[in-house]
């Protein structure tokens, strides 16, 4: 049966498993991660081939998140359409194309960017195919908590691209995108908490409340805004991020109390889709201070130094 | 009814729980084994004598007054001794499944006698017993092992104990019906039996290469030493009549009995790719919930083994090794018990 329906599968649907619209905001905080670790421009290859590597092996890894999920993705509406959900895409296919995107994304990285960040990215294949996917969003409310360690790591991939080795800012990145999954996908559980329920997945406002999850948004927005201003802290960016980092950290602290005040019904999706505005600018804003305001500054202290 | 299930759900707790403090211990025992601290304290189950690892002047005197022919190490010692406390809570949880098991029968037994007769499946009280047994009996492999010297077929038993008290573990967690709604179809039991059997006998193997320090016999891969076939002492590698009394801390065999043993693993493991990998394949087939797990975590140990020979056994990557052969096992374990109770009732 499903092999007569996987005929009526196309491009889109293989488009759909790799989960893009994910992979592209990955890819910008890749990107990012790739121009802060340079204080010039990115060598060309490199910028072109981890990028693709990272996109290729972050798509491997949303296909098996595609496939670990289908029963539980077949009785929720939001994902119900999903093509392992309805069977257009069978296991054995999904399999092989993880497999394919998988592989070919190592290769790049490996041979064409540097085995670093291969070794990155597959421990990051892992730990989001394998720990979360499979065992902690089933075990523990603390699922993105933890598992968010692993969406988070594409900075510190397009850091290592670059410089081949761990940089402290590169994990200062990390640590800011660590610091914001819980609320932004907290608040898309709240608005989806009836489908959560109905299919065992322990998310928080399923296991301890609604009240008790916007509590937690609202702290960790405190903490994000905190962390986020480490990188003007230890002098990584200058007074532009500054201005943006407060400017942007003050409107998810605006929506996080109109979730605590919970008056306004469209309240946690609004909050969702500020949270991705707010990460997209973030990092837009990061790149914009690394050339015009902290590259420059530094470049001129050598000057003087000189 | 509703307190049956509530004794049921706190004893799959206390089951999973004991499960995660279990692969805590066997992390330990592969980490000591992997730091050489296995021979920390000479003695059982002291540390020369003491409760815990000898560290004042005085103490350290006396230690070595008492075993002359080894110093102490602390920092070797340290990590024996944290095997050993990990390893004696393991005992301490397992004795507290048995006896909650055989309250809860108990009770379940009075309750039946008024108004519940026959419902629902009974709460398993033999295989905690059997735990327990297990339990003690790998207390007394721990003490074999330090007195022995690290004589590699009690260092294999004791790791094979090990992971079959996790195996069990988890045989009681699936009976309790952890993971209830993961599909095997009965018909894959005879692969997932061959698959299990292959699984085990490959585990005992790599036992066998940690305990007669063959991981590094073979420098390449794939080949070994430049041969797809190389020079090979099965007979020596697998005599299993190897004295006891000689210190095997580093190993006793020669070169070409560790590249056999080396060599069988890595045939061993060829052998698991493609039984166990085509039994995931035929789970993918039928949308199975464990076709994901089987597959993954066999792709991450065969790549972590890999690993141990490329980057010359890195400590890390040595202990995840010896973890994920563990999770290896549970998963198949659960294939297996999916299968089996596929059909009968329910």
């Amino acid at each position: 049966m499903s092999e007569a329906m996987a005929a009526a599968a196309g491009w889109r649907d293989y488009l759909e498993l790799t989960k893009p619209r994910v992979v592209l905001l990955m890819l910008l905080c890749a990107m990012v991660g790739m121009f802060l670790a340079v204080p010039g421009m990115v060598p060309l290859d490199i910028l072109l081939f981890g990028l693709v590597g990272i996109a290729l092996v972050a798509g491997s890894a949303a296909v098996v998140n595609h496939i670990a999920d289908a029963e539980i993705d077949a009785r929720m509406a939001r994902t119900q359409t999903r093509p392992v959900a309805t069977g257009r895409i069978g296991f054995r296919q999904g399999l092989v194309f993880s497999a394919l995107l998988g592989i070919t994304g190592m290769v790049i990285l490996y041979f064409l960017v540097n085995p670093l960040t291969a070794w990155l990215n597959l421990a990051s294949w892992v730990g989001y195919g394998l720990i979360y996917t499979l065992f902690l969003k089933r075990a523990t409310p603390q699922n993105i908590v933890i598992g968010g360690l692993f969406g988070a790591a594409p900075p510190l991939f397009g850091w290592a691209a670059v410089s081949n080795s761990i940089e402290p800012g590169a994990l200062l990145l990390v640590l800011i995108i660590f610091a914001w999954t819980p609320p932004h996908f907290w608040a898309l559980a709240l608005d989806r908490k009836e489908e959560y329920a109905s299919v065992d997945v322990p998310m928080l406002p399923v296991t301890h409340g609604e009240a008790y999850t916007r509590l937690h948004i609202f702290f960790y927005t405190l903490i994000l805004l905190a962390v986020s201003l480490l990188p003007f802290a230890i002098r990584m960016s200058g007074w532009l991020y500054l201005a943006g980092a407060l400017a942007l950290g003050g409107g998810f602290i605006y929506w996080a109390i109109v979730l605590l005040r919970n008056r306004n019904p469209r309240g946690p999706i609004e909050t969702f889709r500020y949270s991705i505005l707010y990460l997209i600018l973030l990092f837009a804003i990061l790149l914009v201070d690394h050339y015009w305001v902290s590259a420059p500054a530094s470049a001129m202290l050598e000057l003087q130094r000189i | 009814m509703a307190k049956r299930n509530s004794a049921r759900q706190s004893l799959t707790r206390l089951v999973l729980f004991a499960i995660g403090f279990g692969f805590v211990v066997v992390a330990l025992g592969a980490f000591t084994r992997l730091v050489d601290a296995g021979l920390g304290c000479p003695d059982w189950p002291g540390c020369y004598g003491f409760i815990t690892v000898p560290l004042s002047d005085a103490h350290v005197e006396t230690a070595e007054k008492r075993f002359p022919g080894t110093p102490v190490e602390a920092h070797k010692a340290w990590w024996e001794m944290i095997h050993r406390y990990f390893a004696g809570g393991l005992g301490l949880l397992i004795l507290t499944i048995a006896a909650a098991a055989l309250l809860a029968r108990r009770k379940a037994a009075i309750n039946s006698g008024s108004l519940e007769a026959g419902q629902g499946p009974n709460l398993p009280v033999g295989l905690p017993l059997a735990l327990l047994v297990l339990v003690i009996c790998q207390a007394a492999f721990g003490a074999w092992t330090v007195t022995l010297k690290l004589w590699p077929q009690i260092v294999t038993a004791h790791l094979l104990g090990g992971f079959t008290t996790l195996g069990l573990l988890w045989l009681l967690a699936l009976r309790l019906d952890v993971g209830r709604s993961w599909r095997v179809p009965r018909a894959l039991l005879p692969h997932a039996l061959v698959g299990l059997i292959l699984v085990a006998l490959q585990i005992a193997l790599g036992g066998w290469v940690s305990s007669n320090y063959a991981a590094l016999a073979c420098h390449d891969f794939p080949t070994c030493h430049g041969a797809w076939w190389p020079a090979m002492n099965m007979r020596e590698a697998f005599n299993f009549a190897q004295t006891i009394g000689p210190n095997y801390l580093g190993g006793e065999l020669e070169s070409d009995a560790r590249v056999a043993i080396h060599h069988a693993h890595r045939l061993g493991a060829l052998t698991v790719l493609l039984v166990v990998g085509s039994l995931a394949w035929r789970l993918f087939g039928h949308r199975s919930p464990l076709a994901l797990p089987l597959a993954m975590v066999l792709v991450v140990q065969l790549t972590l083994g890999i690993l141990n020979v490329v980057l010359v056994l890195p400590l890390g990557v040595a202990t995840l090794h010896n973890v994920v052969g563990a999770v290896l096992l549970l998963t198949i374990i659960a294939v297996n018990y999916r299968a089996f109770r596929a059909g009968r009732i329910e």
